[in-house]
């Protein structure tokens, strides 16, 4: 019997991973020469994280019943900009280029809290990406991009990282550290912020 | 692909009237002359329909579009209440000058896909001519209800899943590329509140890249000077929907140059594509022109104001000899490493 993970593993070999290559690129090109950008990369999801995902529960019930049309950062795309001003003004940018069905900012639930922050989209492929070997009709219609400053980056690849260590739940003080860290990282972004505000207006 | 069911109702201008108009509709029998022809226009949808499109979200934060919720709620029970929704809201977004409509919903499924067409009539008015036996009888006629060439319209989804898919789909209205912005915009954006898929931005820059990499990549003196026209008519182009290959069509562009700009599309279904051209986007990608003299000149300058730069005198038109003259003060020098 063919599993979930099977066909999402041909789907990732046939589809996603010349997708990702192509969108990378593509992404590139429109945003060349856009100051301050730090990196700009496209990933196909891991069958592991894939798997994990589409197996995940909502109230004791599967959270997703269709997981290979549902889940839609199949392809994850992310900007790494150096300011927090800059992913506005680079969401705005994407929102010129690219069809999007869903544009986020995501913060932590209260104000007292530190944890994940980042700029999100759910945005249509490109046609460009597109030819006759992964034809458009047969693709997945979405990806995700994420917009971040690079504190946000670092602490989310970290986050993430653990977050998928086999040694089970982190502990409160583990998650306290976590939050800790994220704490720092915002503050870096707010003096950094503040600094490239000060000195751009002094130039 | 059977049509499994068909909807239609009598749609009147309702758009900001306290009172609209009730809405009339009934179901279509799955047979006869109508169905004939209702049936052409469902499998042909995806050909008739040329502009691919997808809806907006209502809000940025949510996964939500009030037509496409009104669509997948048809698609849910096939029925006559729910397709009212959709006919009000055409009702609502329809003014006087759009005038009166027949909307015709249908759909269908097969194995496992389905598939919804929505088209507006327009109503129109004509002479009934009948031979008889004694002669000829003719009758006005009100209410006709014609699949016009000039003002039809209709959409096409298809999907597997109501949840994810029926985002995207294919929109024909004959009256896109009217100067008359509530004409082009009832159809698409008001009542499926939808818009091209390509963005305006990405459209014209994926059509300047590939004028741009045309002019630097060819050989051939004639394709450089039609683009370089090319480029002195498109810049002064309005916003307006159009296809890379309905701007050289309308400017007259060579075969051969089509051709060598046509080469640059990653495909040719790209070169047909229809956005909303953006003047300012176009100009971004190509700002500047240089001209490379064979005695190992080079004139820059932005491309708008090249040819006010820098007067062209032909010196031997025989041998392609030409002075260029310029005058001004110099601002700065700089070094290169490379031509380009």
């Amino acid at each position: 019997m063919t599993t979930v993970a099977d066909t999402y593993k041909e789907r990732r070999e046939k589809m996603l991973l010349p997708l990702a290559e192509r969108l990378e690129a593509h992404l590139k090109s429109v945003f060349d020469g856009y100051p301050r950008i730090d990196r700009i990369s496209v990933r196909a999801k891991s069958i592991e994280r894939f798997v994990a995902k589409s197996e995940k529960q909502n109230d004791g019930k599967p959270k997703y019943d269709d997981p290979l049309n549902q889940i839609q950062d199949q392809l994850g795309a992310r900007i790494v900009t150096f300011y927090k001003n800059d992913v506005e003004q680079l969401a705005e940018e994407v929102k010129k280029y690219f069809r999007y069905i869903e544009s986020r900012q995501i913060v932590p639930d209260s104000e007292r809290e530190f944890g994940y922050e980042g700029r999100h989209f759910i945005l249509f492929l490109p046609r460009d990406v597109f030819d006759e070997t992964v034809r458009e009709e047969d693709s997945i219609p979405f990806f995700e991009l994420q917009i971040k400053t690079l504190f946000q980056h670092a602490w989310s690849e970290a986050e993430h990282d653990l977050g998928y260590k086999p040694s089970a739940e982190l502990s409160s003080e583990q998650k306290r550290r976590l939050a800790f860290t994220a704490a720092q990282a915002w503050g870096a972004d707010q003096m950094f912020e503040e600094l490239y505000k000060q000195t751009t207006h002094s130039a | 692909m059977e049509i499994g069911a068909i909807h239609s109702f009598l749609i009147h201008a309702g758009k900001n009237q306290e009172n609209p108009h009730d809405i009339n509709g009934t179901a279509v029998a799955k047979s006869g002359r109508l169905f004939d022809m209702l049936k052409r226009i469902f499998d042909n949808a995806e050909d008739e329909c040329q502009h691919d499109i997808s809806f907006v979200p209502d809000n940025d934060a949510e996964q939500r579009n009030e037509c496409r919720d009104s669509f997948l709620a048809y698609l849910g029970t096939c029925d006559l209440p729910t397709g009212r929704q959709i006919a009000k809201r055409l009702q609502g977004v329809t003014t006087n000058k759009s005038g009166l409509g027949l909307l015709f919903l249908m759909v269908g499924e097969h194995k496992g896909v389905t598939k919804i067409v929505v088209s507006r009539f327009p109503a129109d008015s004509g002479i009934l001519a009948e031979e008889k036996a004694k002669g000829l009888s003719v009758e006005f006629l009100e209410r006709i209800f014609m699949k016009s060439a000039t003002s039809y319209k209709a959409a096409v989804y298809s999907g597997r899943s109501h949840d994810k898919d029926f985002w995207k789909g294919k929109a024909v209205d004959k009256q896109i590329n009217s100067a008359e912005s509530y004409i082009s915009n009832y159809w698409i954006r008001d009542f499926l509140r939808s818009d091209f898929l390509t963005p305006g931005e990405a459209g014209t820059r994926r059509f300047a890249v590939a004028v741009r990499d045309a002019m630097n990549q060819t050989s051939e003196s004639k394709v450089k000077e039609d683009i370089a026209a090319l480029h002195h008519f498109v810049s002064g182009m309005p916003k307006k929907v159009v296809s890379a290959k309905d701007v050289l069509n309308q400017f007259h562009v060579s075969e051969g140059t089509q051709n060598e700009i046509k080469a640059k599309f990653h495909r040719e279904a790209l070169f047909d594509e229809r956005f909303r051209f953006v003047p300012d986007e176009f100009l971004k990608h190509v700002a500047f022109k240089t001209v490379e003299l064979d005695n190992g000149g080079l004139l820059t300058a932005s491309t708008d104001r090249f040819d006010n730069v820098f007067k062209k005198d032909i010196v031997d038109q025989s041998h392609d000899i030409v002075k260029f003259s310029t005058q001004g003060k110099v601002v700065n020098q700089r070094f290169r490493k490379t031509k380009s």
